[in-house]
C-alpha cells in the first residue's frame, strides 16, 4: 500500500515535471513574440507558475553557502527570500559532518587566510570545528633544482581547514538561525535543468530557473557559485579566459612519524610542479602535489600507499633525476616497496653527506626538511585538473558570479577558496549598500561595484600564481640561476618578505 | 519721511504684484522643457544611456536621504529632569573616548535602534518631477516608505515610469505616477523631493511654495539643483553637454539655475522660524568614484534637506 502510494506519487511528480519542461519549450517561441504576458498565460494551465524569489544561488560549496548565510545574517538583507540549489547531498553527507566527524581528516583541505576566517567567524558568526583546524606559523619554500629558499615566518599566518568543516559549519549556523519559513530554502540533490529570461529579448527581465525536481523559480538575482563549469556563467554569456595547465593536483591525508615541533607549511618546487606538505592537528598532515602530465598523476594514484609515502619523503630532499628514476621503476613494476625504501634512504643519506649535514643532527634537519610521512590514509588520494581561468566580468543584468565560477587558479599560493570568500564578502557588502539605496539588487547598477572591487584584486593573485607556476616549471639552468638569485635575495630582505606574507594572508586588514 | 512711505508703498505694490504673478503662474514649465524630456523617455532606464549620469547621481541622493532620515530619528524619549541625572549621554565624538569594543557596541546599538524605529515608520513621499521614475523606484523599495507619488509634466516619461515599475513585484502598490503639475496635487506628505527639477522651471519660488504646502508637520523637503555660476556653466553645460556629451544637449540653461543662498533666503523671508535647514552639501561628479559630497554648497551642484517645524 505504502509502496504503491509512493510509486503513484513518483509517477505523478515526474510526469508533471515533463509537462513543465515541454510547456517551457513551447512557450519560448510565444515569449519572443509577445513577451511576459504570453509567457505567464501559457505557463498557467500547467500550474508551474514560477515562484518568485529575490536571490537564487546555484551551488552549495563554500562560496554558495557562505553567501546564503551572509545574506541571512545581514540586518539589511535578511528579508530577501533566498533559494540555494545544489546537486549533492548537503543535508546528510555534508551536514552530518558537523555532529559526527570521521576520525581521520578528509582530503579536501584548504589554507584559510585570517581575513577569510575573520569574515566567517566574526561577521557571519559561524562556529567552525576548531579542534579540526590547524593554524600554522610560516611557510618554508624551496627550489627543487637549486638551494633557493624562502623562509616566511609569522604566528598564525594561515589556517588549514577541511572544506567539509567550512560547509557543515555553515549549514549548522543556518539551521540554528531563526527566520521565516521559505525565507531561505536549501534544495539539495537538485539540478538546474534550464535557465531562461522571462523575456528573451530583454536581459534585464528576471531569469526563470527550472529545477530537476519540477520546481520553477523566477529570481531577481541569480548567483553562480557553481564552480569552473558554471552553467550560470554559460547562460550569462560572460566570457571566461584561461588555459589548462596539463597538470593534476594530487591530494592525500598523511600520518607523520612524529608530531612536528615547529608547525609550518612546506613547499618545494619540482620541475614537475610544486609539492606542498601542510600541517593538520596532531601528527596529521595534508598533501597537495602538482604532478605534470596525465601519466605521472595516474601512476602516483595507482602505486601502494606505502610506496607513495616514501616518494613524498623523497620529493622534499632528492633531485628530479632521482625521482624520475623511481617513477620509471615503479611504472615498470621493477622495484618492491622494501627496495624502494632502502634506495631512497640511501640516496637521502648521500644528499645529506654531500651537503655536510650530520644525519643525526635532528634540529638542523627538522629546521630544513618537513616531518617524515609514515603512512597515507586509505582512500584519501585523489586528483583534480589544474587550470587558470578568469571571467572578463563577474556581473551582468540579474547575474553575479562568485568563486570558481569567476576564476580558477593553481593551488600553489593557496588562494582559490580565499578569493571566493573575498568575493562573497564583497557581494554581501555591495548588496547591503544597494538595499540602503533602494536599488533593484539584480540591476547592473547595483552589482557593478562588486565586480569593480574584486576583479583587480583577484587578477593580481591569479597572475601571481600563474607566473610562479611558469617560472618554476622549468629546470633550464639560466632560469634556475636567476630565480634562485631572486628568491635568496628576497629571503634576506624582510620588508619584501612581509609584503609576501601579507599577500598570502589575505591583504592588510584590521581585525576590529 | 514722505520718501520713505513712498518707498514702502512701492515695495508693497511690488509684493502684491509678485503675489498676483504667483497666483497666475503655474508650477509648470515651458513646452520646450517638456518636449526635451519627452524625447529622452525611451532611453531613461538604460543605466549607460542618456540618463547614465543621473542614475549615478541617484546613488548619492539616496545616501543623502538615508543619512538625513536616520539622523532625524529621535533614538530616545525626551529625557526628563530626573532621568537626565543618572543617564550618561556620550558626546557625539564618543569614538575618541571609549575603547574600540565599547564604541563599536555603541554605534551598533545606535544603528539597530535607528533601524527598528525606521521599520515602524511608514512615510509618504511626493516626487516632484519624477521623470522616468529613477528616484521614485528607489524610494519605493525602502522598507520605511509607505507610498511614493511621482508627478511629471512629460506624459512619455510617466508612461516609461509606469511600465518600468511593473517589472518589479516589490513596487506593486508602492509607487504611482501622474501627469500633473504640483499645484494640482492634493493631500499631505512626509517627504517631498525636488531633485534636479528647480533648474527646469520658470518660477522656482512657486515650486518651493507649493512643495512646502504639501508637507506634513516635521516633514522633510529635499532639494537638489545647480548654482547659477561660472563653475556650473563650465561643468554641467560646457563639459558635460558640449565636450563629453554625457548629458543630452539642451538639458540645462544657465539662466534657470538657482543659487543655494536664494533658496535659504526664500525660507528665511517666507517661513521665518518655521523651518530647519538639516543639511546643505555641494555635490560633484568624479569619474570612477561617482558623485561625492563636499562642503562648498555655493558652487556647482548642491543638495539640501529642510524640515518643517
Amino acid at each position: 500500500m505504502f509502496t504503491a502510494a509512493r510509486l503513484g506519487l513518483r509517477v505523478n511528480s515526474s510526469s508533471s515535471s515533463v509537462i513543465i519542461r515541454r510547456s517551457l519549450a513551447a512557450t519560448v517561441k510565444a515569449t519572443t513574440l509577445a513577451g511576459e504576458e504570453a509567457y505567464e498565460a501559457a505557463i498557467k494551465p500547467t500550474r508551474a507558475i514560477p515562484k518568485l524569489t529575490d536571490v537564487l544561488i546555484v551551488g552549495g560549496g563554500p562560496a554558495g553557502l557562505t553567501l546564503a548565510a551572509g545574506i541571512k545574517t545581514s540586518p539589511e538583507l535578511s528579508n530577501l527570500s533566498t533559494v540555494l540549489v545544489d546537486a549533492g547531498d548537503l543535508q546528510n553527507k555534508v551536514g552530518s559532518f558537523y555532529h559526527k566527524p570521521p576520525e581521520w581528516y578528509t582530503n579536501r583541505v584548504v589554507s584559510l587566510t585570517p581575513k577569510s576566517l575573520h569574515f566567517l567567524e566574526d561577521r557571519i558568526g559561524v562556529k567552525l570545528m576548531n579542534e579540526r583546524i590547524q593554524p600554522y606559523d610560516g611557510l618554508y619554500i624551496t627550489d627543487g633544482c637549486s638551494n633557493g629558499t624562502l623562509d616566511l615566518e609569522k604566528d598564525s599566518m594561515l589556517y588549514m581547514v577541511e572544506i567539509l568543516n567550512i560547509q557543515s559549519s555553515l549549514l549548522n549556523k543556518i539551521s540554528q538561525m531563526s527566520f521565516a519559513r521559505e525565507s531561505l530554502n536549501i534544495l539539495d540533490k537538485v539540478k538546474v535543468e534550464s535557465i531562461e529570461y522571462t523575456n528573451p529579448t530583454d536581459p534585464t527581465s528576471w531569469p526563470i530557473v527550472t529545477l530537476s525536481n519540477g520546481e520553477v523559480y523566477k529570481t531577481r538575482l541569480l548567483v553562480g557559485a557553481d564552480g569552473f563549469n558554471s552553467p550560470v556563467r554559460k547562460f550569462s554569456n560572460l566570457y571566461s579566459r584561461g588555459w589548462a595547465y596539463n597538470t593534476y593536483g594530487l591530494v592525500a591525508t598523511m600520518k607523520l612519524k612524529y608530531q612536528p615541533f615547529k608547525i609550518r607549511g612546506w613547499q618545494r618546487f619540482l620541475p614537475t610542479g610544486p609539492i606542498a606538505h601542510l600541517p593538520l592537528p596532531g601528527d596529521n598532515a595534508t598533501l597537495v602535489w602538482s604532478t605534470g602530465g596525465e601519466s605521472l598523476s595516474k601512476l602516483l594514484l595507482s602505486i601502494k600507499p606505502e610506496q607513495f609515502a616514501i616518494l613524498v619523503n623523497a620529493a622534499f630532499v632528492l633531485d628530479d633525476i632521482d625521482m624520475q628514476y623511481y617513477y620509471k621503476k615503479l611504472h615498470d613494476n621493477a622495484i618492491t616497496t622494501e627496495e624502494l625504501q632502502k634506495d631512497v634512504d640511501c640516496r637521502i643519506e648521500q644528499v645529506f653527506e654531500s651537503k655536510g649535514i650530520d644525519k643525526m643532527d635532528d634540529t638542523f634537519i627538522d629546521e630544513h626538511y618537513p616531518p617524515i610521512v609514515s603512512e597515507i590514509i586509505d582512500n584519501t588520494r585523489a586528483r583534480f585538473p589544474l587550470r587558470y581561468s578568469h571571467a572578463d566580468k563577474y556581473v551582468t543584468d540579474r547575474i553575479a558570479l562568485v568563486g570558481d565560477a569567476a576564476h580558477t587558479t593553481h593551488p600553489l599560493a593557496g588562494q582559490g577558496l580565499n578569493m571566493g570568500q573575498g568575493d562573497v564578502e564583497s557581494l554581501v557588502n555591495t548588496l547591503e549598500k544597494a538595499t540602503l539605496r533602494g536599488l533593484d539588487i539584480g540591476s547592473l547598477l547595483a552589482l557593478e561595484p562588486f565586480w569593480a572591487e574584486r576583479y583587480p584584486f583577484n587578477n593580481v593573485r591569479l597572475g601571481m600564481a600563474d607566473k610562479l607556476h611558469k617560472l618554476y616549471h622549468t629546470s633550464w639552468s639560466p632560469i634556475v640561476g636567476l630565480r634562485t638569485l631572486g628568491i635568496n635575495l628576497t629571503n634576506k630582505f624582510d620588508p619584501v618578505k612581509d609584503g609576501i606574507i601579507d599577500t598570502l594572508a589575505g591583504g592588510q586588514f584590521n581585525a576590529d | 519721511m514722505l520718501q520713505r512711505t513712498q518707498f514702502l508703498k512701492r515695495i508693497l505694490t511690488l509684493n502684491r504684484l509678485n503675489r498676483i504673478q504667483l497666483r497666475c503662474s503655474s508650477t509648470g514649465t515651458t513646452s520646450d522643457e517638456v518636449s526635451h524630456f519627452e524625447s529622452l523617455a525611451s532611453t531613461w532606464w538604460d543605466v549607460n544611456g542618456s540618463q547614465a549620469i543621473l542614475h549615478r547621481m541617484n546613488l548619492a541622493r539616496l545616501d543623502f536621504v538615508q543619512r538625513i532620515i536616520r539622523n532625524s530619528i529621535a533614538l530616545n524619549e525626551e529625557p526628563t529632569k530626573a532621568s537626565q541625572d543618572d543617564v550618561y549621554i556620550p558626546g557625539y565624538n564618543y569614538k575618541a573616548f571609549f575603547p574600540k569594543e565599547v564604541s563599536n557596541a555603541v554605534s551598533q546599538d545606535i544603528r539597530m535602534t535607528a533601524s527598528s524605529k525606521l521599520q515602524k515608520m511608514k512615510l509618504n513621499v511626493l516626487d516632484v518631477g519624477c521623470g522616468g521614475g529613477i528616484l521614485s523606484e528607489s524610494m519605493g523599495r525602502l522598507p520605511f516608505i509607505k507610498h511614493v507619488t511621482g508627478i511629471d509634466l512629460a506624459p512619455d516619461c510617466i508612461t516609461v515610469a509606469k511600465s518600468h515599475a511593473r517589472s518589479d513585484p516589490l513596487l506593486q502598490g508602492k509607487v504611482s505616477y501622474h501627469v500633473k503639475s504640483l499645484e494640482n496635487v492634493k493631500g499631505k506628505f512626509d517627504i517631498v523631493t525636488c531633485f534636479e527639477m528647480l533648474e527646469h522651471v520658470d518660477h522656482p519660488e512657486a515650486i518651493l511654495n507649493h512643495a512646502w504646502k504639501r508637507l506634513n508637520k516635521e516633514g522633510i523637503l529635499f532639494i537638489s539643483t545647480i548654482n547659477k555660476d561660472l563653475v556650473s556653466w563650465f561643468t554641467t553645460i560646457f563639459v558635460a553637454e558640449n565636450i563629453l556629451g554625457i548629458v543630452p544637449r539642451g538639458t540645462h540653461h544657465l539662466s534657470k539655475y538657482v543659487n543655494s543662498k536664494d533658496i535659504v533666503q526664500w525660507f528665511q523671508k517666507n517661513e521665518g522660524s518655521k523651518y530647519e535647514l538639516l543639511d546643505l552639501k555641494g555635490t560633484m561628479f568624479i569619474p570612477i568614484k561617482g558623485w561625492v559630497e563636499h562642503d562648498c554648497p555655493n558652487v556647482g551642484n548642491y543638495i539640501m534637506a529642510i524640515r518643517k517645524e
